[in-house]
């Protein structure tokens, strides 16, 4: 990456740098685009029927969309976070492969 | 100092002088304070008289004597010429009723102790008891009435009921004069005087009080008002055209209730212009609504004023000119809309259909003073202008163009326009906003620009944005722009993702080289097609910023993963191979291909393809821009795999720092197309949540009571197709969310 920046730049104002230029292109600026998405198995939450990318229907209704994020299990299967919890009250075993409940990790 | 106390009194003595002061009071003589007192204490002795209380005969004796009275005044009054009755009785009347006053005044002993003790109870009216009969006391049974109150019924029962038609008839007549612009016979006092006397006769009876006034006078009255303006109205209608006939029906109108002032009483006046009206108006309702079509075609403002007056007071009468105006709108709307050419197809269309609801609400409010039913014609009007199709197989124009409109506003290239200028003209396209059914297309289409406009900081005003989405969330409530909302809190999360980046490599001692900024989409909140993704080999001068965040991102957050829009990602480079040196905006792609060059003078296509990875769509399309904007040279026009490329030496550019954009207008047609599909896909999702919603509230529901409610549920965003809703019940039912009732076929019930 060049380091001289400032001073190509003052030739090129003139337009008679008759000397080839160290570098023939310099990136300057980068103005990315990148979008994230909870990186899941499944789209779609097994317990509410919801894509896991929405809000669960619950907090679409309370308008929590931003609180509403999504848990996986040791199994690796992945559910709203709120879902969840509702689930394991009555039920301490993963809505899809029945394994005991533990939790790997919440997304944030 | 008179005694108070109870005594024998000779009634007859006392009378005489009662009598000959009465008669004086009655013809407003004078009365010396002496003999008035006197008097008084003469009323009062005869009532408390012993052994037997003489009020009874005392009340009696006045009564004839009030009698013979006016029996004398009428016999008077009815010997005067047509002329000169009306004025005769007037006089006698003043004479006649304060004296009636003043001698209520002389009996209040007699009023007060034994009238009030008689009156009828409530409970006597009702029952129809008659109290003073049963009561045994005989001496008061015949006082029902103060003295005040029995002479003016003898007033009315000795002088006006023996009168009645001729007073009538000559008051009608006077009318008459009056509403024909001649002198009356007699002046308005008289008049108004005379009229009012039928009711002041009964001023102390609390009900039906106008009862004689509208037996008398006020039912002649509204027959001859009828008689009067029926033969007026044809008179005028033979002779002017009907907007001439407007103008004099409506002086006419104002001048009769002026005449209502100054002769009747308020009870009088509108029944009085109810029968004008009647007769002027509902009986040529037909001639005049026949007229309003040609009215409301030449938008002839005066004439449509006045019909909006006379036809007002008609029930139901405007309807016919509500009719006519809502197609006329109609028609103008269609006409300001049809044929659009030219590059702001988007703003000719809104701004005329602005001008044209402009001038139409300015009409009713200045016409037909904001009548609802004209302001529901306009409305009906604009929606089907702007719902409107050419044949149903068309989709309709109005949402995308609406859409495009906001978008040319929105974005910064908007000449000439401040930032209120631009808040007005978004304020106003809300107007057009609410008319439109498919409001989910508009936002499928808004949210497009919306996207674009943040991602490439096209956004004039971030104020203006946030304050449109609010406008939009009024008008359709929070859930139709949550999307929009997200869209917008992803930039400002992502302007502090930018901000702590900077400090992360600073601290990290992470040297990029290159100026980095970034925006972190939410997936699914963009309205971001999939189609567009294509592998991508990210040229190595931007891999370290790449991973740079990618490590900085998962630090903060858990559970996320990145995907990176190349496609829209931009980049600044500095072109130092030419003469020159240009500083150019161009996207990854562009980017990418052209630092292939930095080693290289030439390339095939197939060369060039291999080092980016890009997809051939991609990157013929891309290609092409950099070919088109002469950076790059082919060897021939239309490129193949073993097209060569190289770079263009000589290249000149009057400006040194510019884009190069992608001119893409067969993308955009797709994108539209891709919109409209996507609607529907959408319209599906929304129906199926409307019914799953429903269904758990009611549990059990008859098919055509579902139907409406989903219609009715959905829309403030779009008007459902019936067959549509079907398919959704289908799919629900196969889902099992819903089952078929097993009681009645037409019925389903919720599955928990």
């Amino acid at each position: 990456m060049s380091n001289d920046i400032d001073s190509t730049e003052n030739d090129g104002e003139n337009g008679i740098d008759s000397q080839k230029p160290e570098k023939m292109f310099t990136l300057k600026k980068w103005n990315a685009v990148a979008m994230w998405s909870w990186d899941v198995e499944c789209d779609t939450c097994a317990i509410c029927r919801v894509q896991v990318m929405d809000a669960c229907l619950r907090c679409q209704g309370e308008n929590k969309q931003d609180d509403c994020v999504v848990i996986w299990g040791e199994c690796n299967h992945s559910f709203h976070n709120c879902c969840m919890s509702l689930w394991v009250k009555q039920n301490n075993r993963c809505p899809l492969c029945q394994q005991e409940w533990s939790v790997q990790r919440i997304g944030i | 100092m008179m005694s108070l106390k109870p005594r024998a009194v000779a009634f007859d003595e006392k009378w005489e002088k009662i009598e000959e002061t009465v008669t004086l009071v009655l013809t407003l003589g004078a009365i010396k304070q002496k003999y008035w007192n006197e008097r008084f204490s003469d009323i009062y002795a005869l009532c408390v008289a012993h052994p037997d209380p003489l009020a009874d005969k005392l009340y009696l004796e006045t009564k004839s004597l009030l009698e013979n009275h006016v029996r004398d005044l009428c016999v008077k009054v009815s010997a005067q010429q047509d002329e000169n009755l009306l004025s005769e009785y007037y006089k006698h009347w003043l004479k006649y009723s304060t004296g009636a006053k003043n001698l209520n005044c002389l009996y209040s002993y007699l009023n007060n102790q034994y009238v009030q003790k008689t009156k009828m109870t409530e409970a006597d009216i009702m029952y129809g008891g008659t109290h003073s009969h049963d009561s045994g006391d005989r001496n008061v049974r015949n006082c029902h009435e103060t003295t005040g109150e029995l002479g003016l019924d003898i007033w009315q029962r000795e002088l006006i009921i023996p009168l009645q038609n001729r007073l009538a008839a000559l008051l009608l007549a006077c009318i008459k004069q009056d509403r024909c612009n001649q002198n009356t016979d007699s002046p308005t006092t008289t008049i108004r005087g005379v009229i009012f006397s039928f009711i002041d006769v009964n001023m102390f009876k609390n009900k039906s009080s106008l009862e004689l006034f509208e037996n008398v006078f006020e039912k002649a009255l509204i027959l001859e008002t009828g008689e009067f303006y029926s033969s007026e109205a044809s008179a005028i209608l033979q002779e002017c055209d009907v907007s001439q006939y407007m103008e004099k029906v409506i002086n006419r109108l104002s001048e009769e209730k002026l005449r209502a002032t100054k002769f009747l009483p308020p009870s009088s006046h509108t029944s009085v212009e109810k029968e004008v009206q009647t007769k002027m108006i509902a009986d040529h309702l037909a001639t005049l609504h026949a007229e309003a079509p040609a009215m409301v075609a030449q938008e002839n403002t005066r004439d449509l004023g006045n019909m909006y007056k006379l036809l007002k007071t008609v029930h139901g009468g405007v309807s016919v000119m509500v009719k006519q105006l809502q197609e006329h709108i109609k028609q103008k709307g269609l006409q300001a809309t049809n044929n659009l050419k030219g590059d702001n197809v988007p703003a000719q269309f809104v701004e005329s259909l602005l001008k044209v609801h402009q001038k139409y609400m300015d009409m009713i409010k200045n016409l037909f003073s904001n009548d609802q039913q004209f302001v529901g014609a306009l409305d009906k009007a604009f929606e089907s202008v702007i719902n409107h199709r050419v044949t149903s197989r068309n989709i309709c124009k109005s949402p995308e163009l609406l859409a495009k409109y906001c978008d040319s506003l929105l974005k910064k290239s908007t000449k000439g326009l401040n930032e209120s200028e631009v808040d007005d003209k978004l304020a106003q396209s809300i107007t057009i906003f609410k008319y439109i059914d498919d409001k989910d297309v508009f936002q499928k289409f808004y949210s497009r620009h919306l996207a674009k406009r943040l991602i490439q900081q096209q956004s004039h005003s971030m104020d203006s944005e946030e304050a449109m989405i609010n406008k939009l969330k009024q008008a359709c409530g929070y859930e139709y722009t949550s999307k929009l909302h997200r869209m917008f809190t992803d930039m400002n999360i992502s302007a502090g993702h930018n901000q702590k980046f900077q400090e992360y490599t600073s601290q990290q001692k992470i040297e990029l080289g290159i100026n980095f900024s970034i925006n972190v989409l939410q997936a699914g909140a963009w309205p971001l097609g999939q189609s567009t993704l294509t592998p991508f080999s990210v040229p190595h001068e931007l891999e370290k910023s790449v991973q740079a965040f990618e490590a900085f991102y998962h630090k903060n957050f858990s559970g996320r993963k990145l995907t990176w829009l190349h496609h829209l990602c931009q980049g600044e480079l500095k072109v130092g191979f030419t003469k020159r040196t240009y500083l150019i905006t161009m996207s990854s792609f562009q980017m990418a291909m052209l630092l292939v060059f930095e080693k290289t003078d030439s390339l095939t296509c197939a060369e060039l393809q291999q080092h980016t990875t890009l997809n051939d769509e991609q990157f013929y399309k891309f290609l092409q821009s950099l070919i088109d904007c002469k950076i790059l040279t082919a060897s021939e026009e239309v490129l193949e795999k073993t097209t060569v490329l190289k770079l263009n030496f000589d290249y000149t550019n009057k400006r040194t720092k510019f884009k190069i954009t992608v001119a893409s207008p067969k993308e955009t047609q797709q994108e539209v197309e891709h919109t409209h599909t996507s609607v529907d896909e959408d319209r599906k999702l929304y129906l199926q949540a409307a019914i799953v919603r429903i269904m758990k509230a009611r549990k059990v529901l008859q098919h055509s009571l579902l139907i409406q409610e989903v219609i009715s549920q959905s829309r403030v965003r779009f008007i459902p197709q019936i067959p549509m809703i079907k398919k959704c019940i289908e799919v629900l039912i196969d889902k099992q969310y819903l089952e078929r009732s097993s009681s009645s076929s037409d019925q389903y019930s919720y599955v928990a």
